[in-house]
């Protein structure tokens, strides 16, 4: 059985389907890529998965237990966790203490633990000079934070949405590198939403392909890429 | 400063303000009946500035302070003159009075935001207010209560007792600020996406935070009943109690336990100057403080000083946040709705 | 498995307003077989609250601000209108003009003063802002006056009228005129002409207004000073019916807040019908002797419901 598996998701606003009749798995240990044109309801989608919206049908079942109705903090406790596109870190809180929420609150650890472990997991991501206010880090140390900051809540499944946006391409590579040996070390199952498809075919083992809303496609990203529904959703039309 | 020697700085302070009233003989100009009476005035509204500030860390903002007073005055009161409290039990009763409405509406008011939240905390006193007033002999109807005896008629028990709810409020302030509350109260004031995708029960928190600072109102409250003696539907429910503790936290610097309480210092001394010598209106000084504060120096007088002296030089803190996208339209739900129209 | 969530509230607005009206249309009836003059004055009233409504119903759909000062800038006006009477022996209806002209030029050193720099500030500082504006006008004015109430006494505000066995007033209906001529001129402007279309434009979306090349600052002062200038006819228009005092702008305040929030943001026939319905209730419970010290209340408990209402329905989108 598969650790996250949702069956025909669906996520109405008003008139508009932003996600339709999602069905799929995820496990620990898989690196699954998220692709499609924009507004394809990638976002729409973690956020279906990671409980910030309630869905308008369908279910979610993370490890065999019905998560459909459960609120986000709830879910980030139990082991799924995710980056944001846009990311706002906490303002009021320097790099460390950003870290430390995951371990403080999904953990529920002591501060001095949640400290503790945090300057541990920064270490390890290389990231330094920790008490540093989140408006004079670089834009590949907010990555590596927004990062950090999901792992901190020990997720089975970390889902992170175009992660890779604005970095060039030897930051690329680094973080690639870093988030594929977080993959293997942790067994953390990743869902990852890019856009650079040069990321999808480093990292991941599989990728479902989105447009409008729905699954046309899924498989390993060779296969996948030279689908024509594929093609012609992102060109809009045989080349 | 570090937080041992806030704790020393803040320990010496309040036992020099202990034994204050000791001097009253040697030093009348400072310690005689009149400025402990100011002193004790001010006492009241710095719990009240404090209290308000704890629940303003976690980016709500409360117009109904004077509401939950105004319960304790007349929790206090109806615990006294109805069901035979002692004077010091009908304080904590006044306390647990206004904590156990608070959590009461806060089920359902704590799910709003922004303009909609502070309005209806606004509308909350009103109602209180008209609710007492309209209470019948029970509650003395729009004459209030009078009470007949008192904890005590001297200057210095009453400054003392004014005291207690101070270190109530520095108390609960402080264990607020370090304790994990800070990081909620802050994670759900920056961005409350992040916070419930880290784990943080948001309504949780919320509450926590909204129950502990109106028990903090309510036992300010028992505590005014103690120095005046009486319980009425305008002047328990006044808006000064919201308007005034709101300034000082503003000024003083808030989210921090020591900035309204030098606001309400500040302010206080101000306030009853300017009262001797400006019979109407000298709380024009507050609505312009409040419009300066807000422009130039949001983060008060102790957030200035902290800036300056802090050891990271951080230009993220202090001053105006830029606030993505410019100018939002109020959505009374969660903050979620923004980000979902952006897919 | 697939869950369906159900929906109690009627989905389409069509349904709803039918709903909406045919029970408004019962309860009118009622009252009308009940007490009729009930009608007229609860009619009245609306108009009163909803042309205090409207200008802050146009800031908040243009600016995005809730500007908390609101009935301060009312009763200004109100005490400048005063002053053009005594001093200058204007009646109140024909000090409205100047006096509105004035307002505006004040809203317009307010905004650029204080407004304007509170935009890029998070929404906490804007409505701290505002609620200290409204404190400084009010008690600038309790400074400089006294609190003291102050009215005139004018003959024509008492004119009335009888139908078959009920006599009533007939000079309030003056706000019902207000309102109507706020609410349509408002509407011409905003779709007629070029700067109120600029203004439409920039309420939707000011980032867009801005790249093809609308002044989007210029608006807001604009939008803002119209605004003031609305009110300061209002406070014109509150005089020659009602005392003033420092404080008396604050309730109405929170009663166009709470018609706003009703109606939704730039839903200003929304505003209107708002009016109507609280006026009634108002009206309606101050002449049931056992309801009569809870009228002032309903707009409170509305408030709260609605709010609550519509963050019921956002969550369950």
């Amino acid at each position: 059985m598969a650790n996250l598996e949702t069956r025909a998701l669906t996520k109405r606003f008003g008139g508009l389907v932003a996600v339709n009749d999602v069905s799929f798995d995820l496990s620990r240990g898989e690196i699954l890529g998220v692709i499609g044109p924009n507004g394809a309801g990638k976002s729409t989608f973690i956020n279906l998965v990671s409980g910030i919206y309630p869905p308008t049908s369908g279910t979610i079942h993370f490890n065999g237990r019905d998560v459909t109705d459960m609120e986000a903090h709830r879910r980030a406790a139990l082991g799924i966790a995710r980056t944001f596109q846009l990311i706002h870190p906490l303002e009021d809180l320097d790099v460390l203490e950003n870290v430390m929420i995951g371990f403080l609150f999904a953990r529920r650890l002591s501060r001095k633990e949640a400290k503790r472990q945090a300057e541990a997991l920064c270490a390890s991501m290389e990231l330094e000079d920790l008490h540093r206010g989140v408006a004079q880090i670089t834009m590949l140390e907010t990555k590596k934070m927004e990062i950090a900051h999901a792992l901190a809540c020990a997720p089975e499944l970390l889902f992170l949405d175009e992660v890779m946006a604005g970095l060039n391409a030897e930051e690329t590579l680094d973080l690639i590198g870093l988030v594929k040996t977080i993959a293997s070390r942790q067994n953390i199952g990743m869902g990852v939403v890019e856009h650079v498809m040069g990321v999808i075919r480093e990292l991941t083992h599989r990728v479902i392909v989105l447009e409008n809303g729905a699954i046309i496609a899924a498989g390993p990203y060779e296969e996948v890429v030279n689908d024509p529904r594929v093609r012609e959703a992102y060109l809009g039309g045989a080349l | 400063m570090n937080s041992r020697s806030g704790i020393v700085i803040g320990a010496l302070v309040f036992a020099a303000a202990v034994c204050l009233p000791l001097l009253s003989r040697s030093l009348p100009a400072i310690a005689g009946p009149y400025p402990l009476a100011v002193a004790r005035d001010i006492f009241v509204y710095l719990a009240l500035a404090v209290s308000w500030d704890m629940l303003f860390r976690s980016g709500q903002v409360s117009f109904g302070i004077a509401g939950f007073f105004g319960l304790g005055i007349y929790g206090a009161a109806l615990s006294s003159l109805r069901f035979g409290f002692p004077a010091w039990l009908s304080i904590l009763a006044a306390g647990a009075f206004a904590a156990l409405v608070a959590a009461l509406f806060g089920l359902v008011i704590l799910r709003l935001r922004a303009i909609y939240f502070s309005i209806t905390t606004l509308a909350l006193a009103e109602i209180f207010r008209i609710i007492f007033h309209n209470g019948g002999d029970f509650t003395g109807g729009a004459e209030g209560l009078i009470m007949p005896s008192l904890i005590s008629n001297s200057d210095s028990a009453l400054y003392w007792v004014a005291l207690s709810a101070v270190a109530a409020a520095v108390l609960a302030s402080s264990w607020f600020e370090r304790s994990k509350i800070r990081f909620a109260l802050t994670a759900i004031r920056n961005n409350e996406l992040q916070a419930k995708s880290s784990g943080i029960g948001i309504f949780k928190y919320l509450m926590i935070a909204f129950v502990v600072s109106s028990f903090i109102q309510g036992v300010a409250g028992g505590v005014q009943l103690q120095i005046y003696g009486a319980a009425s539907p305008d002047d328990s429910f006044d808006t000064n109690f919201t308007l005034l503790p709101l300034a000082m936290a503003l000024l003083g610097g808030v989210h921090s336990t020591a900035g309204p309480a030098i606001g309400a210092v500040i302010l206080g001394i101000v306030s009853e100057t300017l009262k001797l010598k400006i019979p109407y209106g000298h709380l024009v000084v507050y609505g312009i403080i409040i419009v300066v504060v807000i422009l130039f120096m949001p983060n008060g007088l102790y957030g200035l000083w902290r800036g300056r002296t802090a050891r990271r030089a951080d230009a993220g803190r202090g001053g105006e946040r830029r606030h993505h996208g410019g100018p939002q339209e109020p959505g009374p739900g969660t903050v979620g709705a923004e980000e979902a129209r952006r897919g | 498995m697939q869950m369906k969530r159900k929906t109690i509230v009627p989905t389409t607005s069509s349904t709803r307003a039918l709903v909406a009206g045919s029970a408004g249309l019962v309860v009118a009836i009622a009252i009308f077989l009940w007490k009729p003059t009930v009608l007229v004055y609860g009619l009245q009233r609306a108009g009163l609250y909803a042309a205090i409504a409207i200008p802050m119903a146009l800031v908040l759909g243009i600016v995005h601000i809730v500007n908390l000062s609101h009935g301060e800038f009312m009763m200004v006006a109100a005490y400048l209108t005063y002053f053009a009477a005594k001093l200058l022996g204007l009646d109140p209806l024909v000090a409205m003009v100047p006096v509105s002209i004035v307002m505006s030029v004040f809203g317009f050193a307010v905004y650029r003063l204080t407004i304007r720099r509170a935009l890029r500030a998070p929404e906490l500082n804007q409505l701290i802002l505002t609620f200290g504006l409204g404190i400084a006008l009010s008690q600038s004015i309790n400074l400089l006056f006294t609190s003291q109430s102050w009215n005139l006494s004018l003959d024509y505000v008492t004119s009335s009228a009888t139908v078959g066995n009920y006599s009533f007033g007939t000079y309030d209906f003056v706000f019902v005129v207000a309102a109507i001529v706020f609410a349509g001129g408002l509407r011409l402007f905003l779709t007629r002409t070029r700067m109120g279309k600029a203004a439409l434009a920039v309420g939707q979306n000011p980032r867009g207004a801005a790249i093809v090349g609308i002044d989007v600052d210029r608006a807001y002062a604009f939008v803002f000073s119209l605004s003031v200038g609305l009110i300061g006819l209002m406070g014109a228009l509150f005089l020659t019916k009602q005392a003033i005092f420092p404080t008396v702008g604050g309730p109405y305040t929170m009663k166009s807040f709470c018609l706003v929030a009703m109606a939704g943001v730039g839903n200003i026939t929304g505003v209107l019908w708002g009016s109507l319905a609280l006026g009634l209730a108002e009206v309606a419970m101050t002449n049931v002797r056992a309801l009569r010290d809870w009228s002032s209340i309903v707009f409170f408990v509305i408030i709260i419901a609605t709010i609550l209402v519509r963050a019921i329905r956002e969550r369950k989108a």
